[in-house]
């Protein structure tokens, strides 16, 4: 575990010199603070629609930086030949495979943290108000999903020979289920065979990151959701990140370094 | 030098060329009418009538909160949501909306489905009746579709409905009136005459300013545009739902108007106007009745009293 | 004596677009063995399979037949490269880390203890004169200070079996002098090298055992003094060009297996 913790930890310091993250995180501030400083029809207390928007850009940040970081490790430390040193190590291929994983991992986490408590100072200053369990919700799910996102950019790292294919595919893989992945079965009911059937069988494969998504229900203001329901979801998205880290490492315990 | 000498004299020849192509074509650019460049917004120039397409879909936005996220999608059965509820609870926009509200959705498809819903909305409410908690004193939060709304009038100052809603939200929930009346006077700015905007005007001079003058003057010259606009127009123009449920509204309100001012003759004079486009004119014609009874009754009271 | 490192039968097939798909042997049935306490020679001409070979004791490729071993374990576990120190050809670290870190990330893979890790640290960074740019970040390194920091994270965990390839490689005489000098250093420890160079003058002064390879094959394999006998050669180089095939009739030799001035 501590080889694990080591890679991840470089994988962190990398990750905190890059400017990515400062840069993302100015951005939506800035774009935040703008959109903020409008007043419409001299309500100062209007506030949804700013939590929608630096909501999204919260979101569009991470995934620029889930994929963009995720895609670079392993191709990175091939092309900088980096990883013969630390293959050379007492340090399997799974090692570097997690290690790596937890650090991209980790630092998401820590980049929402500061997202999100952003996120919870801009809305406070409006709604006067500040549903800790509802944002602890959010980040947690919103976390999850990332583990998922980053295990995906992972094994496509190992299997697409280009980091801009990987980040493109995943990307738009990862948008197209926020986006639809709800809706596929009722596409497939509505669809002639075989595609019904393929449209169907696509529905129940796919990890339905949309589960993870409470950005409606953090900006509309409703309850939170049952804790064991949740859970549930957390525990979903642990199982479809192992299993993409399992195959992750099933392609990279053979494949030739040189 | 000398190898690129033809070059330079190539890229003279090309620019004098594109100089010259330039000069030719911005002539009949000048009078095409697609050209924006008069236009200081940068939207209009960027994406010109485009822009009608964001502000429909900013228009749905703002319904999209008055229902607090709890919406249909494309993929969903949406009839209905084709008038949006912000808008057919104005009393000033004909409803097109069909089946219930709360189940659009249906029951769960599969076991996915079923576990997805808790992590949306997943119960019909509107924010004026204090949203999915139902707490009423929260009814003013029905402020937050205002920003939509602003940016959908915007993007397409041409859709009437959008400053009805918005003047609506305002008057009745924010205590706005001031701004409320501003909304509507904006949209007669891009659409002079325009009935609707002129009957949500006079609403605000009646029910607000309680200006019993001003409002029937205004709901008159509402009915004298739509006679404007409908100049000229077939028949099933002339008597769609929509057009018709606009006299409705003006007929009746001027009726209503009228009673309140006691001119029983001007009422009964707009009620049956108002029967004639009715989807209820036995309703209206019972009103009718009724109010010529008050009429007689009133008209015979000081007569009683004085034997 | 123990067997630190052996080899047996090991052979490795590459497939290559280059050769149209053909598959290229890149070792075939080569068996070797090192012994502890020695240094040990590897030599070959560019392409004979040397790289390749140190690739598979680090498990970077997987052999087609054959097996490899160090201290005694198959080299396809990660445990086998826990008492080795691997100095790559070239050197290729974290550029955003500083030497102190980079070797402090290597301390922990080994599992040392920070204190320990701490002391070994400052040793080495003092041994390979880096201790004034410790905190600095490697990209801003030279190449020699780079290929310092590589003999330093080679020799974090005290290795029993040193791994260089090419190790003077690209650098100044005082930096050769210096590569020199630690592997005699890990020898009177009783530590084993292997390596891998095409200086074969050094590899005269310093090696006890040296094995000539050519085109995935063990070509000659001996003490240096033993084979200069055998070949009946006058030098290391001259056995070297024989055993390749490269026939000398007294003629000066080309310039790329040409022993430089040391």
């Amino acid at each position: 575990m501590n080889k694990i913790f080591a890679i991840s930890n470089v994988v962190l310091l990398e990750m905190y010199r890059r400017k990515d993250f400062y840069v993302l995180f100015i951005v939506t501030a800035l774009i935040t603070a703008v959109m903020g400083s409008v007043t419409f029809f001299k309500d100062p207390e209007i506030v949804r629609y700013l939590k929608a928007i630096c909501l999204f850009l919260i979101w569009a940040s991470s995934l620029f930086i889930a994929i963009g970081a995720t895609a670079r490790q392993i191709p990175a430390e091939r092309e900088s030949r980096t990883i013969f040193p630390l293959m050379a190590k007492p340090v399997s291929r799974a090692q570097i495979l997690l290690g790596k994983f937890l650090g991209c991992w980790l630092a998401c986490g820590a980049a929402l943290v500061i997202f999100y408590a952003f996120f919870g100072c801009v809305t406070a200053t409006r709604e006067h108000q500040w549903p800790l369990a509802n944002y602890f919700q959010a980040w947690a799910l919103h976390w999850a999903m990332l583990g998922i996102v980053v295990a995906m950019t992972l094994l496509g790292s190992l299997v697409l020979t280009a980091v801009s294919s990987n980040i493109t595919i995943t990307f738009i893989a990862t948008v197209a289920i926020l986006l639809v992945g709800r809706h596929l079965h009722q596409v497939a009911l509505s669809m002639a065979e075989p595609s019904a059937t393929i449209i169907a069988g696509l529905y129940y494969v796919i990890p339905h990151l949309e589960l993870f998504d409470l950005r409606e229900r953090i900006v509309q203001n409703w309850p939170v959701v049952p804790w064991g329901i949740w859970f549930i979801a957390l525990v979903y998205a642990a199982a479809y990140t192992a299993l993409l880290l399992l195959l992750s490492w099933l392609v990279f315990r053979k494949k030739a370094l040189q | 030098m000398k190898t690129t000498r033809p070059f330079v004299l190539l890229l003279l020849l090309l620019a004098l060329f594109c100089s010259g192509l330039a000069a030719r074509i911005d002539r009949w650019f000048m009078g095409w009418p697609g050209n924006h460049e008069d236009s200081l917004n940068p939207l209009d120039v960027m994406i010109g009538d485009g822009q009608k397409l964001f502000a429909g879909s900013f228009y749905r936005e703002a319904d999209v909160y008055y229902h607090s996220g709890f919406y249909p999608t494309i993929f969903d059965n949406r009839g209905a949501f084709e008038t949006p509820h912000m808008a057919e609870d104005t009393g000033a926009v004909a409803s097109h909306n069909q089946g219930g509200e709360g189940g659009f959705l249906g029951p769960p498809l599969d076991f996915i489905d079923a576990f997805n819903r808790h992590f949306t909305p997943n119960r019909h409410s509107h924010l004026d009746e204090g949203g999915p908690t139902e707490d009423l004193s929260k009814s003013r939060e029905v402020r937050e579709i205002l920003p939509w709304l602003k940016i959908s009038s915007e993007l397409d100052p041409e859709n009437v409905q959008t400053y009805i809603v918005t003047a609506y939200w305002l008057r009745t929930r924010m205590n706005k009136v001031a701004e409320g009346e501003q909304v509507l006077r904006e949209g007669l700015r891009h659409n002079p005459d325009d009935p609707q905007l002129l009957y949500e005007l006079g609403r605000v001079y009646y029910e607000n300013y309680h200006d019993l003058q001003r409002a029937r003057n205004i709901w008159e010259s509402a009915l004298r545009g739509w006679g404007k606009q409908m100049a000229g127009k077939p028949d099933s123009d002339k008597f769609n739902f929509d057009n018709k449920f606009i006299v409705e509204q003006l007929q009746t309100h001027l009726a209503l108007l009228e009673e309140a001012a006691g001119n029983f003759d001007a009422a009964i004079a707009h009620w049956k106007q108002a029967k004639s486009v009715s989807p209820d004119p036995g309703g209206l014609q019972k009103h009718i009745d009724d109010l010529r009874q008050k009429f007689v009754t009133q008209t015979n009271a000081p007569a009683a009293t004085s034997h | 004596m123990s067997v630190i490192l052996k080899t047996e039968k090991l052979r490795v097939e590459f497939t290559s677009r280059e050769f149209r798909q053909k598959t290229k042997v890149a070792l075939s049935s080569l068996d070797l063995e090192v012994n502890a306490g020695e240094i040990f020679g590897f030599l070959g001409p560019n392409g004979a399979g040397k790289t390749t070979t140190i690739n598979v004791l680090l498990g970077f490729v997987t052999p087609k037949s054959g097996a490899a071993y160090l201290f005694g374990i198959d080299v396809r576990q990660p445990i086998a490269r826990q008492r080795i120190g691997y100095l790559p050809e070239m050197t290729y670290y974290y550029k955003f880390l500083t030497a102190e870190e980079l070797l402090r990330f290597y301390a922990k893979i080994f599992g040392l203890a920070r204190a320990e890790a701490d002391k070994r640290i400052d040793r080495l960074l003092k041994l390979v004169d880096l201790e004034q740019a410790r905190r600095r970040p490697l990209k801003t390194y030279s190449k020699g200070m780079q290929q310092r920091v590589g003999l330093a994270q080679a020799l974090i965990n005290d290795p029993d079996l040193l791994v260089l390839d090419e190790p003077t490689s690209g650098l100044d005489p005082l930096g050769r002098m210096k590569v020199r000098e630690i592997i005699q250093r890990v020898k009177n420890e009783g530590k084993t090298v292997f390596f891998s160079s095409h200086e074969l003058g050094e590899v005269e002064t310093v090696c006890d055992r040296v094995v000539i390879i050519n085109d995935g094959e063990l070509k000659a394999e001996g003490r240096v003094a033993d084979l200069v006998q055998k070949y009946q050669t006058s030098s290391l180089e001259q056995v070297f060009l024989k055993v390749v095939g490269y026939e000398t009739s007294g003629a000066r030799a080309p310039a790329a297996t040409r022993t430089p001035i040391a």
